[in-house]
């Protein structure tokens, strides 16, 4: 699997849009003792991108966003948007943001918070009732739009912050945990409202440590750990990549002539086996075998994903 | 553009000084006064709404200026550090507005909403003591409003205690400045630095009584407080909303 320099390769020839330029944050507290959250951190996402941050708890994922919005300034280096320093960019253009702590005021009711942060989002009075509506209908938020915040559940609440971010057209979205405390329907619902978002001039950044979630969604996924860029990684699949994999492979029938194409195969029961292979080629290689002598295959599944197996090399482990 | 979207939004910040704080003050000052007050009436019958020349001019005075008092402390408390430590800016400063107009604006509804506050409490005290001027009383509650309102708001920006480091600031430097102020030496200098706590007597008796007061104490009141609220907003700009 390629793994991308942080720096900015020729592959993105699109616009420049974030960029953390050796970005550094040490915490310090009154006694002396310090803390370095973020090292060292360079980073570039261009437009259009759909670029994810993975990396375990306390890797540094939210003081990066932070950093990126400007509410944190870095100890070292600098974080621009559009050329801009951070805050500037937000405080001239908006950003759409989703935190990973949804903290909003409990006693607003849920659709007064959208009216509220479309007045500060620059929406005329005239298109606001329109644009919450539409925010709310698509959300799902239409039977609790009366209900203080207070009251909404947590799944509720993620959807109200969700709402928030998407009530303008922002040209760049900050998701922090996006799918933190929703149901598996509306994480599913979640997917496709990020690809709907897609669009050749917005960015998205998505900080996830749900790496299933960052390999459907993101084109290139950061990886970072006690605060440093371990790797950038395309999700795309990389035919070439020469490691070995490992997949689990269900038979239908012909469990007999498995270990004929597959002579390390392990059974793992019901039919099930865990195949080790060394290319994408060997696998399908010993697949057309085992058809060939009667095998009749019912599904292959990698054991780890692509971005999963960069995460573990990166991360260890342990992790 | 930024002011514009900020100015439609004062509606919204002025209803929330009303119902998360204005009524407790109205309340607060009410029950404050009713207990202070009424027992005196009550004892000196026609002779209490006597105005200036009355015996219990001072007490009205007094009751009158500590409500301007402790209705700063409750408008102020928690006006920026709240956000922080509740993690509300993460949203609220996610659009395109600058911290630091929003907390400024902030300042001044709420100041707003302190002067509503105080012509409901002041135009009830009107209909007990007619000699009692509302005007008058607005002006001071506009004064202490700057001279405390801009300490608290700078404490609100450095710290997450705002409310208890205001009170103990201002009663603190009330005390030190009866301890050491009339002291020789290095001591008596230092607390001029301190709030100047030691004018509000004098200013508050002359500003809410004739509606005058000396010059070169409300200018010191007034600038002491200005200025701690351009440092609270020359930190906001300068330092993180973040911890």
């Amino acid at each position: 699997m390629e793994s991308l320099p942080p720096t900015r390769d020729d592959s993105y020839s699109a616009a420049l849009v974030i960029e953390f330029r050796q970005v550094g944050k040490t915490y310090r507290s009154l006694l002396g003792n310090s803390v370095k959250a973020v090292e060292e951190f360079s980073l570039q996402v261009a437009e259009g991108e759909i670029f994810g941050i993975a990396g375990p708890n306390g890797a540094g994922k939210t003081t990066l966003i932070a950093m990126m919005l400007g509410y944190l300034r870095p100890t070292a280096g600098t974080v621009e948007i559009k050329g801009l320093p951070a805050r500037t960019y937000v405080e001239r253009n908006g950003i759409g943001y989703l935190s990973e702590l949804i903290a909003i005021n409990p006693k607003w009711r849920a659709d007064t918070a959208l009216v509220r942060y479309a007045t500060l989002a620059g929406i005329p009075s005239s298109q606001i009732p329109a644009r919450v509506d539409a925010v709310i209908e698509k959300l799902g938020l239409a039977e609790h739009r009366d209900k203080k915040v207070k009251a909404l559940s947590k799944g509720n609440l993620q959807r109200l912050g969700l709402a928030q971010a998407l009530l303008r057209e922002e040209q760049i979205l900050v998701l922090d945990e996006p799918t933190h405390g929703l149901d598996p329907v509306w994480t599913q619902r979640f997917r496709g409202i990020v690809d709907e978002l897609r669009r050749p001039d917005r960015t998205i950044l998505i900080a996830s440590h749900n790496l299933d979630e960052l390999q459907r969604l993101a084109d290139r996924v950061a990886i970072i750990d006690h605060g440093r860029l371990q790797r950038v990684v395309s999700t795309g699949f990389d035919h070439t990549h020469r490691a070995a994999t490992r997949y689990r492979l269900t038979l239908a029938s012909g469990h007999e002539r498995m270990r004929e194409s597959f002579p390390l195969a392990e059974e793992a029961g019901k039919g099930e086996y865990d195949v080790t292979v060394g290319s994408i080629k060997e696998l399908n290689t010993a697949l057309a075998d085992l058809i060939s002598r009667g095998g009749l295959v019912a599904s292959v599944v990698p054991e780890r994903s692509v971005l999963e197996q960069q995460f573990r090399e990166a991360v260890g482990e342990s992790q | 553009m930024s002011y514009a979207r900020l100015a439609r939004y004062s509606s919204w910040q002025f209803r929330d000084f009303i119902m998360e704080r204005g009524i407790a003050i109205v309340i607060i000052g009410m029950l404050w006064g009713y207990l202070l007050v009424e027992p005196m009436r009550r004892a000196m019958g026609s002779a209490f709404a006597a105005g200036p020349s009355s015996p219990t001019w001072p007490l009205v005075i007094t009751v009158a200026s500590s409500v301007v008092s402790l209705s700063v402390l409750i408008a102020l408390n928690g006006i920026v550090s709240t956000d922080r430590k509740m993690g509300y800016y993460r949203f609220l400063f996610s659009k395109p507005i600058s911290a630091v107009a929003y907390y400024a604006q902030l300042f001044f509804v709420y100041m707003a909403g302190v002067l509503f506050s105080m012509l409901l409490l002041s135009g009830i005290l009107h209909m007990v003591v007619p000699d009692f001027s509302i005007f008058n009383f607005l002006l001071y509650a506009a004064l202490i409003y700057i001279a405390m309102g801009g300490i608290g708001f700078f404490v609100s920006v450095a710290t997450r205690f705002d409310w208890l480091t205001l009170a103990a600031v201002w009663v603190g430097s009330r005390v030190l400045r009866d301890v050491y102020g009339a002291k020789p030496g290095w001591r008596s200098k230092a607390v001029e630095l301190l709030p100047p706590v030691h004018k509000l007597t004098e200013v508050s008796t002359s500003l809410i009584t004739d509606g005058t007061a000396h010059a070169g104490d409300v200018l010191w009141l007034a600038g002491y407080g200005a200025l701690f609220f351009a440092l609270g907003l020359f930190i906001l700009r300068r330092g993180s909303l973040a911890d």
